[in-house]
Formats: structure tokens, C-alpha cells, sequence
């Protein structure tokens, strides 16, 4: 690579770094800003304080908040995989009558969007008795169609010869399925993993319906919560707060990022 | 190797089926206590549990909790439980698709815009019933808002969060601009005389503009009912269901003729739909005068580098002065619920207007009182001498001429209104004709009334 290259590439990469860093930035530096500095449109604050991070911890319940959504998060993300896993592989390896068949209409639901089963969804929820507890919050997410259909890009690349000397071997399905596909898939599994429980965490409006009580809602209703309608809002506060529940999500994001890239491309690709 | 797996797979096994054997036992214990937790089922046992729903977010939650709480201590019978639901909008949807079932709240808060839909959900109790069972005397609230929840002579809500709308200015910038800090504009031709000299123009850039009006239906119909303009026919839809809408009559024109000029003078600036980022602009000095709510005086105050006035809402120069409609949310009780959980809410409600919890509220929060005895409390009183612009806001309301056009628009449609009355704003912005603005909005207005007429017929 010539130098040239090499500088016109970096400065596009800082430039886009700088770009999507910024508000993240500014949410960080907002969270120690005071009332009037933020709405006077300062960048940087004038002093130094956690004043902002002590009262978004008194006013809402953000420990327990925070709690709920990394529990909720991870029993839908282990849902997911196990759920997903399964019909992957019952859908590359396990023949039977009319398996595309069910496969396109079980991935059409995708085009269905969430917003439009919410009310049926939640009536259900209701009549079972789950309002206000962990199982509305997780057990109606655990059938991922693009989930299964991500797995299945990726079961479909383990030759089927494999499968067949294992059904020779007389190896069950299950330890076929748990000693060869899942090892080989791990690089989908995490983009999985870190997909579900991305999006479980920025959930609002369905745990906002299932909950009445602090004890199992998730944080982003705190967020929602810190915010005032009618008078001006806390924003420092605000921020604060969300700078303590983007962290978790970016941890995540920098640990699995090489993983996540790999998976996402492996399933566009093919 | 493979009994790691095995291990790690029975332990995620386990924790799904904790998840759910958790949830059971949880939901079970919300069936006994109705909508608690089982844990507090048995520390509020004997007690008559009162859910009340609400939208109050960020220090106003603060401060509805503290005020329950004390309420829940001063009296041993009744437990409220506050749970915040979202924005009045987020709220009101779930109160619908929950309504009439037993995870319905006892006490529910909605916005001012929502009674009528309220009204015709027909899963609401009026609270004239206990009004009239306990010789309640409502006489002691302030009529100009409780007249916006009354309906037919029927008191159907308790008002709680009240405002109106305010105009704020900046008495650093009128002094620089050589006009008097303490005289505020009243009329459309001081307001546009005013931003005229409140306006700095550098060639092609603006540093400071004059007013501002956000983008928000609420405004539009302040105006109109400053000047005594109806919103709808049928008296506002006071005398009978609204059918036909009437804010584009020349009453209207004059608030939009006063947004379409003073833009295309270029004293006026356009601060988006946001709150926030009016009074950014504000607070920055990128404006000098703008239409806040009452509510949100107190932190502007706060907030601002310069000194803060507050003054009432200019009209046109040949109109007479009506007043101002109430905004805000009223609370509302539950029909289809025990006769002993309504009395406990109704308990609670009462406790909520009197005059040491309203005044508590007002100074707290900025909203009124809608008990004016309030006013008379020394917390009041202190609060004042440090924030007279609080003083204004009460004033203005107090002045209010009743009437139908002060009292409010009733219609069920009205966010969707609201949201019409908007984009003929904006259309302003573009250019477009005032008169051709509103008969747009009106129309679709009229629209949408005879979809919900129809649909109330049926």
C-alpha cells in the first residue's frame, strides 16, 4: 500500500471515528454538566462534578433497573441460541415432508413488524397471568426467525457427508448437533448472542406494557422516566444515566466486535 | 470437555426454568394482593390498596411520590401505590387496552386533551358521585380549572397538574434595546414593534430575534381563546358533540397572520417542536421573547444567565381580553371497580386539593394550585417574594373571564387535531398563505370529528 493511500484511508477512518463518537462524547461530557450549561450549549463543562451520577442513582431505582434488564437480556439471549439452534438444525439436517415449505413461511414472519402482534401479544400475556413478572418480558422472544435463519446460512456450510458418516457411526442427532455443529458455529452463535441481547436491552415499549411495579422493569423506562414532559429536563441527569446503561452494551460491543463483524458478513454473503 | 458443555447446558436450563417458576410464584401473588407483589401483600394486608397511574417524570416524579407517601403515613386504612406510565399518550394506551379488567388502575391521570376520549371510553367513574354523597364544596377550587373537567354540570375529573401558557422574556435584552424591562408586550402591534427592536441583524445573519411560538398545537389555541374563539361549533362542543371546526374563522387568521408576518419580517424565529430546544434557544439569547408553559417558569428563572420576566399572552390590539385555558392532566377514577376502592381513592383525591398539599405542589413544582386557599400558605407566600414571575402566571389564570371559549375545546379527536394545527404552522414557514393554512387543518379536523361521530352513533 502506497503512503498516500495509506493517509487518505487513515484520515477517512479518523473522520468517521470523530463522527461517530461525538455524541457519545457529548452525552459524557453533558453528564457533568449543570442546568443552565447544558441549555446554553457548552461542549465542555465549566466544573467537574458527580453531583449528576449521585441523584440519577436516588431518583430511580437504576440498580435494580439495571439488574432487570441484564437479567432479561440474558435468558432471551440463551433462549434465542438454544431456540434458534434447534430449528436451524432441524431445518439443514433433519429431511422432512415440505421442510422449505415451512422454512419461507417461517421466515416471512419476518416481514411482519413486532408493533403489529403487540396488542394479541399482550392480551395473551394477560389472560396467562405473566403481567408484571420475568416471563412476559422473555419467554415471547425466544423464536427468533432471523436468528434461525442466520444458524442456518451457517449450519448449511458443514457438509452433509459429515452428518451421514455420523448417522453410519450410529451417533445420535443430539451429539452430532452438540459436538461437531455447534463448535464449528461459534462465531455465529456469539454474533447471535450479542444481537439479542443488544436489542433486549433497548427495549421500551413492550416491557413498559407488561410492567406495573420497579421490581421487573428494565432500565430504558428509567431513562423514559428521568425525562419531564411540560418542564425542562434534567439533562445532565439524563445523561448521566444513560452513560451508565450504554456501558454495558459497549463492553460488549468492543469484546465481541471481530465476532460480530465475521457473522453478520458470513450470513449476507451467502 | 463434553461435561463442560453438558454442565453449562443444565445450568442454562435451570435458569430458564427459574425464570419461569419465579414468574408462577410472582403471578400468583398478584392475583391475592390484585397487581402486588406477594411480598407486599402480606406488609399492607387489611390495608385498601389504590393504584394510581401517572405521567409524572423526572422532579415531578419526586415530588408526587412525596406527597403520597405522606399520605400513605398520615392515615393507617389505605395504601397508594404510584406507577409511572410513560408519557400521558403511552399511558392512555395502556388505560385502554387494559380498562375494565382487574389490572386496571384505581386512579388514572390523563392530559387535559384526553377527558373527552376518556368520557366516551365508558370505563370512567364521574367523581360528582362522591362529590355529591360526601357534600363535598368544590366552590373552594379554582373555577377556571375545574370548569375545563366539567361536562354537562357534571365534575368528572380532579383536576391536579394545571398551567397555561406565559409569555418569558429577557429584561436583560429589553434594556438594551432601549425598551422598558417592566412593560411587556400586550398587543399583536406592541409585540411586533417590540421584536422589531429586540431583533439583531448582522447583513445576513440573525444573533438575537425578537419571539417565538413552538410548534405546538397548545399555543394556537391559547391564542385563539385569548381573543374569545371558538376551537369547534356546538359551543366548543360544551352544548353537544363538536361537529365542525371553527378555529379558522378571522380570530385564527389573527394568530396566524401574526406568525406569517412577523416571520417574513424575520423578527420571528422557528424553534421546532421540541420544548427543550426553545428554551435552549432562549437561554442562549437566540430569541428574546417566547411562549412558555407556567410550569416551566421556575427553572427558566433558575437556569438563565439574565433576569427572567414573565408577562401574560399578547392578543390583537381591538380584541378584549378572555384569558387563558387550563392545560396540564386531571385524575380520573376507575368504573367497574368495588364501591370500598373507589371511596379509598376518592379519600385520597380529596387529600391532594387540599390547600397544605397544593401549595406544597405549586411551589415545588410550578404547576397551580387548584385550591387558591394554597396561596394563602406562608411556603407560598416565601416562594413569591423569591420568584415574583410565579405571581404572574397565578394572576393571569385568576383574571380569566369564564366562558366557553376560556373553558376549552371538548373533542375526542384532539391530539390528531393538534397535530394538523402543527403542520399549517409549519407550513407558514414555507410560505404558504395563512387563510389556505388553517382551512387545511380545519378540514382535516372536520375529518377526523366525523369519524369519531360515526363511530359514537354506532
Amino acid at each position: 500500500m502506497s503512503i498516500t493511500k495509506k493517509i487518505v484511508i487513515y484520515s477517512l477512518l479518523i473522520l468517521s471515528f470523530l463522527i461517530m463518537m461525538f455524541p457519545i462524547f457529548y452525552a459524557l461530557m453533558i453528564s457533568f454538566m449543570q442546568g443552565g450549561e447544558v441549555l446554553r450549549g457548552n461542549i465542555i463543562p465549566e466544573t467537574l462534578t458527580l453531583e449528576n451520577y449521585q441523584s440519577a442513582f436516588e431518583k430511580v431505582p437504576l440498580i435494580q433497573y439495571l439488574w432487570n434488564s441484564f437479567y432479561v437480556s440474558s435468558v432471551v439471549m440463551l433462549g434465542q441460541i438454544i431456540v434458534s439452534s434447534l430449528a436451524a438444525f432441524a431445518f439443514v439436517f433433519v429431511s422432512f415432508k415440505g421442510r422449505e415449505f415451512i422454512f419461507f413461511l417461517f421466515i416471512s414472519t419476518m416481514m411482519i413488524p413486532w408493533e403489529a402482534t403487540m396488542v394479541p401479544n399482550f392480551l395473551t400475556i394477560q389472560k396467562l397471568g405473566w403481567l408484571n413478572s420475568y416471563s412476559s418480558l422473555t419467554i415471547p422472544f425466544f423464536a427468533l426467525a432471523f436468528g434461525t435463519f442466520l444458524l442456518r446460512q451457517q449450519f448449511k456450510t458443514i457438509p452433509k457427508e459429515l452428518y451421514e458418516a455420523s448417522q453410519v457411526a450410529g451417533i445420535s442427532r443430539f451429539r452430532f448437533f452438540w459436538n461437531v455443529v455447534l463448535p464449528v458455529s461459534k462465531t455465529s452463535l456469539i454474533t447471535l448472542g450479542i444481537y439479542s441481547f443488544l436489542t433486549t436491552w433497548n427495549m421500551y415499549l413492550w416491557p413498559l406494557l407488561v410492567t406495573n411495579n420497579e421490581s421487573v422493569r428494565t432500565v430504558q423506562i428509567g431513562l423514559k422516566q428521568l425525562q419531564s414532559q411540560e418542564i425542562s429536563t434534567e439533562w445532565g441527569v439524563v445523561m448521566a444515566a444513560v452513560v451508565v446503561v450504554i456501558l454495558p452494551t459497549l463492553i460488549l460491543l468492543f469484546l465481541g466486535q471481530k465476532r460480530l463483524q465475521k457473522g453478520l458478513t458470513q450470513g449476507a454473503l451467502k | 470437555m463434553k461435561n463442560k458443555f453438558l454442565i453449562i447446558l443444565s445450568a442454562l436450563l435451570l435458569l430458564v426454568l427459574g425464570a419461569c417458576s419465579s414468574s408462577q410464584s410472582n403471578s400468583k401473588g398478584s392475583e391475592e394482593g390484585e397487581g402486588t407483589e406477594g411480598a407486599k401483600t402480606e406488609e399492607t394486608a387489611g390495608k385498601q390498596e389504590v393504584v394510581f397511574w401517572h405521567a409524572m417524570s423526572g422532579d415531578l416524579e419526586t415530588v408526587l411520590k412525596d406527597i403520597v407517601a405522606d399520605f400513605n403515613a398520615s392515615q393507617e386504612d389505605i395504601e397508594v401505590t404510584p406507577v409511572f406510565q410513560g408519557t400521558y399518550e403511552e399511558a392512555l394506551t395502556k388505560f385502554n387496552t387494559v380498562a375494565g379488567t382487574k389490572d386496571a388502575p384505581t386512579i388514572m391521570q390523563t392530559f387535559e386533551v384526553g377527558t373527552k376520549y376518556m368520557i366516551d371510553s365508558g370505563h370512567v367513574q364521574p367523581v360528582q358521585k362522591f362529590i355529591d354523597e360526601d357534600n363535598y364544596d368544590t366552590s373552594q377550587w379554582e373555577s377556571n380549572i375545574s370548569n375545563y373537567y366539567t361536562v354537562d354540570g357534571e365534575q368528572y375529573s380532579m383536576p391536579f397538574n394545571s398551567s397555561t401558557p406565559v409569555l418569558i422574556y429577557n429584561k436583560d435584552a429589553f434594556k438594551e434595546a432601549g425598551l422598558d424591562p417592566e412593560k411587556a408586550p400586550m398587543t399583536y402591534s406592541e409585540l411586533k414593534d417590540a421584536s422589531k427592536k429586540l431583533t439583531k441583524a448582522d447583513g445576513g445573519e440573525t444573533s438575537q430575534y425578537g419571539f417565538s411560538i413552538l410548534n405546538y398545537g397548545w399555543f394556537f389555541e391559547e391564542m385563539l381563546a385569548g381573543q374569545g374563539g371558538h376551537y369547534v361549533d356546538n359551543e366548543n362542543g360544551r352544548n353537544g358533540n363538536a361537529t365542525k371546526a371553527t378555529f379558522n374563522d378571522e380570530l385564527g387568521l389573527n394568530v396566524f397572520n401574526l406568525i406569517s408576518d412577523m416571520y417574513n419580517e424575520g423578527t420571528f424565529y422557528n424553534v421546532g417542536q421540541n420544548w427543550d430546544d426553545m428554551r435552549a434557544a432562549f437561554q442562549s439569547g437566540k430569541m428574546a421573547m417566547y411562549l412558555d408553559s407556567s410550569a416551566g417558569v421556575k427553572t427558566i428563572v433558575d437556569n438563565a444567565e439574565f433576569e427572567v420576566g414573565v408577562s401574560y399572552l399578547p392578543i390583537p390590539d381591538e380584541a378584549d381580553r378572555q384569558g387563558v385555558i387550563i392545560g396540564g392532566a386531571s385524575v380520573w377514577m376507575s368504573s367497574g371497580i368495588e364501591e370500598e376502592k373507589q371511596r379509598a381513592a376518592w379519600e385520597f383525591m380529596k387529600y391532594l386539593t387540599t390547600p397544605e398539599v397544593q401549595a406544597d405542589w405549586h411551589v415545588k413544582t410550578g404547576y397551580f394550585a387548584i385550591n387558591p386557599a394554597a396561596y394563602e400558605q406562608d411556603i407560598v407566600k416565601e416562594e413569591w417574594e423569591k420568584y415574583p414571575q410565579l405571581k404572574v402566571t397565578v394572576d393571569q389564570l385568576s383574571e380569566t373571564k369564564p366562558g366557553t371559549a376560556t373553558q376549552g375545546a371538548l373533542i375526542s379527536v384532539f391530539p390528531e387535531s393538534r397535530q394538523k394545527v402543527v403542520t399549517a404552522m409549519e407550513n407558514l414557514y414555507q410560505g404558504m398563505d395563512p387563510q389556505e393554512a388553517l382551512d387545511q387543518a380545519a378540514e382535516e379536523t372536520n375529518r377526523a370529528l366525523e369519524v369519531a361521530n360515526k363511530k359514537q352513533g354506532k
